[in-house]
């Protein structure tokens, strides 16, 4: 368990801005900015956080699907962001990825044979034989009938659909899996049909899991660790079962709070949050978090607050917790 | 208590290919003043259409049967000029996409006006005042600038929070709210969802919420019709959904969402199969070919609402059993 897959060091990823006719430097969006994780085999780690808090750029920062502007990403005791393309490419093998639109992200002109081939023949792993042979046996897998494989991806439902994408990337037998948020398109009784197929097929083929959505009940039922970031910074790390019982920066706090409850008994104090997401262009000084922060005080506004373990594996960066 | 709005038997039917295949099954459901109905439902279950069918936003070629009665009229037979003083004056309407919802090239000032001077008899400048004050009344920071700038200017939670103005804005008996928050963020959710609450208190208006969360739907309803494959299979206090369902489908839905507040992690139980295409809508009871505990006569005959105590119905089987064997 203590076996490290994937240790991130001081992940930033700056989006440039540029303005006007000369593209002048007009600043930059600072989409991730330090993000510092270790993630170890068999594990699934959540990041939660809401839009534009940097979480899918976290994720595709980790494929180099987008090229981090710094930090280090250590798989395997390698670090990907100093490998060439090619290596890199040998790489994502190891490391793959399922979107959250089913429907954007399968070429509609392939059947699905062709598009779970197609991984399978970029790396030149089996003969074509054989090739056909895992289609059929990963479809079964993922609970799809093989005599699908001659069908198109419109004729599929949106469960369906999100069932090929996993195959997909399943085929490949990777070591890692990133999720962005591969169940937010899905309604409600499909939803739990593939959490409980990301669950089978992660101890089945011991994947470690990131596994990147907004929809807090959903990370708390599947992930072991949970990181809440907040405007492309950490906010905080601990265990899921932590995380919830004591939560200790008041952005969590906050989003824990706002989460509704599907039981009409549960009567909750609610801390309501006033105003907006800041611009990640002109992030606030100190805490990121000090303009919407309900115990603000003086010091937040000026100091940005450190990264601290407050207990054995529960991480924070707030001065007041 | 009066019943502000009142569906009887509705159907809305579509053509495709030529041939109708109905959306819409015999919905009927009532809703006092102040209160607020949750109508609760998988993506293509017919909830939005009802909605729609309601203020007569549905293309030409749908086939509606039934009634809505609203203020001693039945909705679905007035004419355009009628059902225009209805719309946004006595019953008005909030949509999932704000963006896509407001007009891209007005201001939010005049779009906020327009529905004012429409169904007011008011000067412009009054007009004007009226939606600094809406702008206010709905949480804006500002609502003098605000009021000059354009739609993508704001960001989601500022954009649904005009939406709501504009639908408040002349006092609507009945608000008609289709998955309001699904776009947002849980924070700004929870901002949208006490807003509305707080609305509802204030001016005792009426809210049709249509969600497809059941979170959403125990802390804002008071009751709650669950829909699914076009037709209601369960109706009745928020209580008696959320701790005596009746219907497999209505408890599927409840066993099938992680829960947040859950101390011992469980395996989530999903209802298998999908949900069946209008074109190829089963015999009988709609739900049979995904549910646990069907039996050979669900194959063949749709089972009627059936009431299971005071104002709590549901549509199965089972059910008729229960009361046989009493």
């Amino acid at each position: 368990m203590s076996d490290v897959l994937l240790d991130i060091k001081d992940l930033r990823k700056y989006f440039p801005i540029q303005r006007g006719f000369l593209r002048r430097n007009g600043g930059a969006v600072r989409a991730v900015d330090g993000v510092s994780l270790s993630v170890c085999t068999g594990e699934t780690i959540g990041i939660v956080g809401e839009s534009g808090c940097g979480k899918s750029t976290t994720g595709r920062s980790i494929l180099r699907l987008v090229e981090p502007t710094s930090g280090s990403v250590m798989f395997q005791g390698k670090d990907i962001l100093k490998l060439s393309k090619s290596q890199m490419r040998v790489m994502r093998r190891e490391m793959q990825v399922v979107f959250q639109d089913p429907y954007a992200s399968l070429n509609p002109h392939y059947t699905v044979m062709q598009t779970l081939l197609e991984p399978l023949e970029v790396h030149r792993l089996h003969t074509p034989k054989e090739r056909q042979e895992r289609v059929y046996s990963i479809l079964e897998r993922v609970g799809l009938d093989p005599s699908y494989a001659s069908r198109y991806p419109h004729e599929f439902s949106g469960g369906q659909r999100q069932r090929i994408g996993i195959a997909r990337a399943l085929i490949l037998n990777p070591k890692l899996m990133i999720l962005d948020e591969p169940v937010a398109a899905l309604d409600v009784s499909i939803q739990s049909q593939v959490i409980n197929l990301l669950e089978d097929i992660q101890k089945d083929f011991s994947l470690t899991n990131l596994f990147i959505a907004h929809d807090l009940s959903v990370v708390k039922h599947i992930s072991d660790r949970i990181l809440v970031m907040y405007l492309g910074k950490m906010a905080e790390f601990a265990t899921s079962e932590e995380l919830f019982v004591d939560p200790l920066h008041p952005y969590t706090r906050a989003l824990l709070s706002a989460v509704p409850i599907p039981n009409p008994s549960v009567k909750r104090e609610r801390i309501i949050l006033s105003g907006d997401l800041p611009s990640p262009v002109n992030p606030p000084s100190g805490c990121v978090f000090h303009t919407r922060c309900p115990i603000v005080q003086d010091i937040c506004k000026q100091d940005v607050p450190e990264w601290r373990a407050l207990k054995p594996n529960h991480y924070v960066a707030c001065h007041l917790a | 208590m009066s019943h502000v709005i009142d569906v009887e038997s509705l159907s809305v039917e579509f053509n495709i290919n030529n041939q109708f295949f109905k959306a819409v099954r015999d919905v009927s459901f009532y809703i006092d003043s102040g209160e607020t109905l949750g109508l609760v439902g998988e993506s293509g279950c017919g909830k939005s259409v009802t909605s729609l069918a309601i203020l007569q936003l549905l293309t030409k070629s749908a086939r509606i049967h039934g009634q809505v009665q609203y203020g001693g009229n039945d909705l679905l037979l007035l004419g355009s000029d009628q059902m225009r003083k209805i719309r946004g004056n006595e019953i008005s309407m909030i949509f999932q996409e704000p963006m896509t919802s407001l007009n891209p090239v007005y201001t939010i000032g005049a779009q906020i006006a327009e529905a004012l001077l429409l169904h007011k008899n008011i000067s412009r400048k009054e007009a004007n005042r009226l939606a600094v004050e809406l702008l206010h009344k709905v949480g804006i920071p500002r609502p003098n600038e605000i009021l000059k700038d354009y739609p993508h200017q704001l960001s989601g939670g500022m954009r649904q929070r005009v939406m709501i103005s504009i639908a408040m804005s002349c006092n609507p008996k009945l608000l008609i709210a289709d998955e309001p928050t699904t776009a947002l963020d849980v924070t700004i959710q929870a901002q949208i969802l006490e807003l509305m609450r707080q609305i509802s208190d204030d001016f005792n208006t009426s809210i049709l919420m249509i969600t497809h969360d059941l979170g959403v739907v125990a802390e804002t309803c008071d009751r709650v019709a669950v829909m699914y494959a076009g037709r209601i299979v369960e109706q009745g206090k928020v209580d008696d959904i959320f701790f005596h369902p009746q219907h497999p489908y209505t408890k599927g839905l409840l066993n099938a969402i992680p829960k947040i507040d859950a101390e011992t992690k469980r395996r989530l139980e999903p209802i298998s199969g999908n949900v069946p295409s209008l074109t190829r809508m089963p015999a009988g009871c709609a739900f049979a070919p995904r549910c646990p505990m069907v039996m050979d006569k669900c194959r063949t005959d749709l089972p009627d609402l059936i009431p299971i105590d005071d104002g709590h119905y549901s549509r199965c089987w089972l059910n008729n059993l229960k009361e046989d064997s009493q």
